[in-house]
């Protein structure tokens, strides 16, 4: 019966998106049911998340779908890590999807807001739930498509153009993650995540080919993730669609191409050895094989996202270069877990990563939403006509700074033990194994950092201090929309006071992400269909 | 057999890249379409391909009773394809119309004249 709870996250996205659908002639009807579906969404993934890490006998739940054992069936796996991922954008989700009632107009939300709004909820729970390969690449689409809708959602010049883009690169994506997915079935024989890992990991398997064809899935998880060299998309994207959508991409979308590579590479992967001498690659594991290829790409989008942000001239544009070089943060100490030998900066790193990830979900969020509500009021974000929001409002001045200095790192705010556990993972790197290039690798860290204060100083000193601008003095903004963002910075403050239970949390989902053999354990492949 | 499949996917493949890089954005639909379908092509034949004869009916000469010894094709790669089939026609139809909206909107095809900036 608890097995049945692993379904209720997304059993409960895909009946809101129905349900938001069948009642749209009654529009205020409509938003309640968007908003209660979205408060139903994150109690469930509590439920999910106490029955699997913080109960007293917590340990992963396996939904076999339709009563077909392991490997035949789909298998729905709710351990940490999925929970984890889940906790996470369940935050995001309910604040942008109140946050959308009063900032939407009313028309487009009758239409399809909604609806399309928790679709992209139901992919990105069924990509953390699944326990299939192919699934994740039907959960991906899932996602994407609605993502596209969401691009091209005010259908102008612009917006139409940046879906175009859009959709031409992720269809590519799509297709290089399903040649990927059909050569793994080629070779290993079979696309359940678990008994891959257990055949991988059989004594005396060589995975060589694996690593190749799992490369070809890193660039597709990339893709999605916006890292460099894939970036290209999230500029255009964040900017063409409507502010609360670029908070939820930003904030969870964007974590499920990191959860992708956390799950493939450290779970499905851990075990697997390289026997023969690979030509041009040279490795003994495809997590040697992911290290210096997910180092480079992180540590290149922390330099062009952070430069990227200090140059540009809205705000909606800066926090999207942004987001391409915190998710350069969040996946250098993952690349550091991948490449080391030893077992507790291994968990390090990836801990680093996910509490990292957390921090830019919650801190990123805020500041979209931010942004969102500096559009309404002004109408505009662009930073040259923004300034002395200060004296216009107080409150919402504080949580803008409340985010600010979350990103930049600030004790006590979420940012500082994500900044923290990051430099702690590549310190001891550079402390106790050191390889070529660590020094380096602090030296970008740091580059990085600075880069946020500058960016994120730029956004201050140039909106909110100063004389009011024309159109700041005639702004007003809107009550609703303050409150909303004045609750999403009270749980930046709280995750940072409480940061306990947040670390045990986000503990158990390093521990449940490197740990192979009990997921083989938990989903037991191998039964009779 | 196996060269000839080899052979239409690389082709393809070609044909789908070579129109992806065309400033018309008809082609460039044209090219993820021909792309998701090379992609489709490789899917199933990651499955094994087998030459049929008289007494071999591709999936169901093993289904639900011993196939006898008979070699015969993989129904799960015909379950994948089937499913990346539905995906990239539906893709395909929402690209096409996202095309006309965006060449009403930008009042050209040509994708590099587009309003672009990220700024």
């Amino acid at each position: 019966m608890t097995a049945l709870l692993a379904l209720a996250p997304l059993v409960v996205a895909l009946v809101a998106s129905v349900l938001t659908l069948a009642v749209r002639s009654w529009p205020r009807f409509q938003r309640a049911v968007s908003v209660v579906s979205a408060l139903v969404y994150v109690v469930s993934v509590g439920a999910l998340a106490w029955t699997v890490v913080f109960a007293p006998d917590a340990s992963a739940l396996v939904y076999q779908v339709g009563g077909w054992k392991a490997p035949f069936g789909i298998t729905l796996v709710a351990d940490a890590l999925a929970a984890f991922m889940l906790a996470v954008s369940a935050v995001v989700v309910l604040f942008t999807v109140v946050f959308s009632v009063p900032y939407i107009d009313p028309e487009n939300q009758q239409v399809y807001y909604h609806p399309l709004f928790h679709f992209l909820v139901a992919g990105m729970t069924g990509a953390f739930l699944t326990g299939d390969l192919f699934n994740l690449f039907v959960w991906f689409e899932v996602m994407l498509m609605t993502s596209y809708v969401f691009v091209a959602f005010y259908g102008g010049a612009r917006h139409t153009a940046a879906a175009v883009r859009y959709v031409v690169l992720n269809i590519v994506g799509g297709a290089l993650m399903l040649l990927a997915i059909g050569g793994l079935y080629a070779t290993v024989g079979t696309l359940n995540m678990a008994d891959m890992a257990a055949r991988l990991g059989a004594p005396g398997v060589d995975a060589a080919p694996v690593v190749g064809l799992t490369a070809l899935l890193l660039a597709a998880f990339a893709l999605k993730a916006g890292l460099v060299p894939f970036q290209f998309w999230v500029p255009s994207a964040y900017r063409a669609a409507p502010l609360p959508i670029a908070a939820v991409f930003a904030g969870a979308s964007k974590k499920v191409g990191v959860y992708a590579i956390i799950r493939l590479y450290f779970t499905v992967l851990g075990d697997a050895n390289v026997t023969t001498e690979v030509p041009l690659v040279g490795v003994d594991s495809p997590l040697a094989f992911l290290a210096p290829v997910l180092l480079v790409m992180g540590l290149v989008s922390i330099v062009v996202g952070g430069v990227g942000a200090v140059s540009r001239k809205r705000l909606d544009g800066l926090l999207a270069y942004s987001s391409i070089g915190q998710i350069g943060f969040i996946v250098v100490p993952i690349a550091i877990a991948a490449g080391t030998s030893s077992a507790s900066l291994r968990h390090l790193g990836v801990l680093a990563g996910l509490v990292y990830a957390l921090h830019h979900a919650l801190a990123k969020s805020l500041l979209f939403l931010a942004a969102g509500t500096i559009r309404d009021a002004a109408g505009t974000t662009r930073l040259a006509e923004l300034s002395g929001l200060g004296e216009r409002s107080q409150v919402f001045s504080v949580t803008v700074l409340v985010g600010s200095l979350s990103l930049v790192g600030i004790p006590p705010l979420a940012g500082f033990f994500g900044k923290f556990l990051v430099f702690t993972t590549a310190a001891d790197q550079f402390a106790t194994a050191r390889v070529a290039g660590s020094s380096i690798v602090l030296g970008v860290l740091l580059l990085g950092a600075v880069l946020t204060i500058i960016y994120a100083t730029r956004v201050w000193v140039g909106s909110f201090w100063g004389a009011q601008s024309d159109r700041v003095e005639l702004a007003t903004l809107d009550g609703l929309q303050v409150a909303i963002l004045v609750g999403l910075a009270a749980v930046v403050v709280a995750v940072g006071l409480g940061f306990e239970p947040v670390y045990q949390f986000a503990d158990a989902a390093a521990e449940a992400a490197i740990d192979t053999e009990g997921y083989v354990t938990a989903v037991g492949p191998g039964g009779e269909p | 057999m196996t060269l000839a499949i080899a052979l239409t996917v690389g082709a393809l493949f070609t044909m789908g890249t070579f129109l992806l890089l065309r400033d018309d954005l008809v082609r460039v639909v044209w090219g993820v379409a021909i792309i998701s379908q090379a992609a489709n092509v490789y899917l199933i034949a990651m499955g094994g391909i087998e030459e049929g004869t008289f007494d071999l009916v591709p999936i169901l000469a093993g289904h639900g009773h011993d196939a006898g010894g008979v070699e015969t094709a993989d129904p799960l790669v015909q379950a994948l394809v089937l499913t990346a089939i539905v995906i990239s026609f539906g893709m395909t139809a929402f690209a096409l119309v996202l095309s006309y909206r965006a060449y009403e909107e930008n009042g050209t095809m040509n994708v590099t004249e587009w309003a672009g900036g990220d700024q």
